[in-house]
């Protein structure tokens, strides 16, 4: 690839990237949002976090795994329960890496 | 004198809220290293050399979207397509962006741009988290942004750097970092009997999409119907 090209790209993509993300802030800080845009807000974050869980989950690698066995189904319920717990996002993801290693290897899934 | 020495301590300094942002950002540098790793091997596969490759992901910080943008520009050699592609796939930000902007108000300009930088699903996912928890300052959104910048390009160096002589890094059980970090999340985000549902609809609508919207299209389609639906029914 020509080195043109590449730097091309990569300042391309950044210039891309920073403008995507940056207007929207920088637009709406500075405004006061009527109520029914904070309401409509508030429930993005619970929803987003939700569609990304159910589709890793139950679709890892994009493809259905709606088995009893789904080692990531069944690791989410002790991370889950962690994080309960101890509300620690870091014992949670541990606790989840472990327990998937432990899954796959007991259910001897891939 | 103990009793100034009490105030100061009681205090949060800017280098504490920093590093518990650094210490909230640890499991996405977790999920970083790996994928940004191989990040780095497809890059250096595609052509692109160390440096070049290193370089776009401390610049741009987009997982999916310098993968497609990557794939575009092999596949046609032509720059503006493979900039309008990740460009679409990044567009889900500018709701993040819009979530994110009534929690920014007061940060000077300059803060602004470094959070909009280091924005992404999973920064945003633990900052808005926080924030919610009225926890998050602009210092604590810097140390995760900046934990997560450190994971996905030191990954894509070593990628870029070691190749395939680190082998598959599915086997150290990292392919679950990211769904485990948002498992904790979204339980966190779960608060009361409207955010439940609020995530139910999500979450199936995301389902039902999944099988025919490409990458990120159905979450935040799924995001949209669901927090509309759940603003337009009364409490």
């Amino acid at each position: 690839m020509s080195p043109t090209l590449a730097w091309g790209l990569v300042i391309g993509m950044a210039v891309t990237n920073i403008v995507i993300r940056l207007v929207p802030i920088a637009a709406l800080s500075r405004l006061e949002l009527p109520p029914v845009v904070h309401r409509w807000l508030s429930y993005v974050p619970v929803s987003v976090m939700a569609a990304i869980v159910a589709t890793q989950v139950l679709r890892p690698g994009g493809q259905w795994m709606l088995r009893p066995d789904n080692p990531y189904l069944l690791a989410s319920v002790p991370t889950a329960l962690v994080f309960r717990f101890t509300r620690s996002f870091l014992g949670a993801t541990a606790a989840g890496i472990l327990s998937f290693l432990a899954l796959r290897y007991l259910l001897g899934v891939a | 004198m103990p009793r100034s020495t009490a105030a100061a301590s009681s205090a949060p300094t800017r280098r504490s809220l920093l590093l518990r942002g650094a210490r909230l950002g640890l499991p996405i540098f977790l999920g970083y290293m790996p994928v940004g790793a191989a990040f780095g091997l497809a890059a250096t596969a595609a052509g692109f050399t160390v440096a070049q490759a290193t370089a776009c992901s401390a610049l741009v910080l987009a997982g999916a979207g310098q993968f497609i943008g990557l794939a575009a520009l092999t596949a046609s050699g032509n720059l503006t397509a493979a900039l309008v592609a990740t460009g679409v796939v990044n567009l889900r930000y500018l709701l993040f962006s819009a979530t994110m902007a009534p929690h920014l108000k007061g940060v000077p300009r300059w803060q602004q741009v470094a959070l909009a930088f280091t924005l992404t699903d999973e920064t945003f996912a633990v900052n808005i988290a926080d924030a919610r928890e009225g926890r998050a300052d602009r210092f604590s959104m810097t140390g995760v942004g900046a934990v997560a910048w450190i994971g996905w390009t030191l990954g894509t160096a070593i990628g870029a750097t070691a190749g395939s002589a680190l082998g598959d890094p599915s086997r150290w059980g990292v392919d679950f970092a990211m769904p485990a970090m948002f498992v904790a999340l979204l339980v966190g985000q779960v608060t009361g009997r409207r955010e439940l549902i609020a995530g139910a609809l999500a979450a199936v609508t995301a389902l039902a999409l999944s099988t025919v919207m490409p990458g990120q299209w159905p979450v935040v389609v799924a995001a949209i119907a669901a927090a509309s639906v759940m603003t337009a029914v009364p409490a």
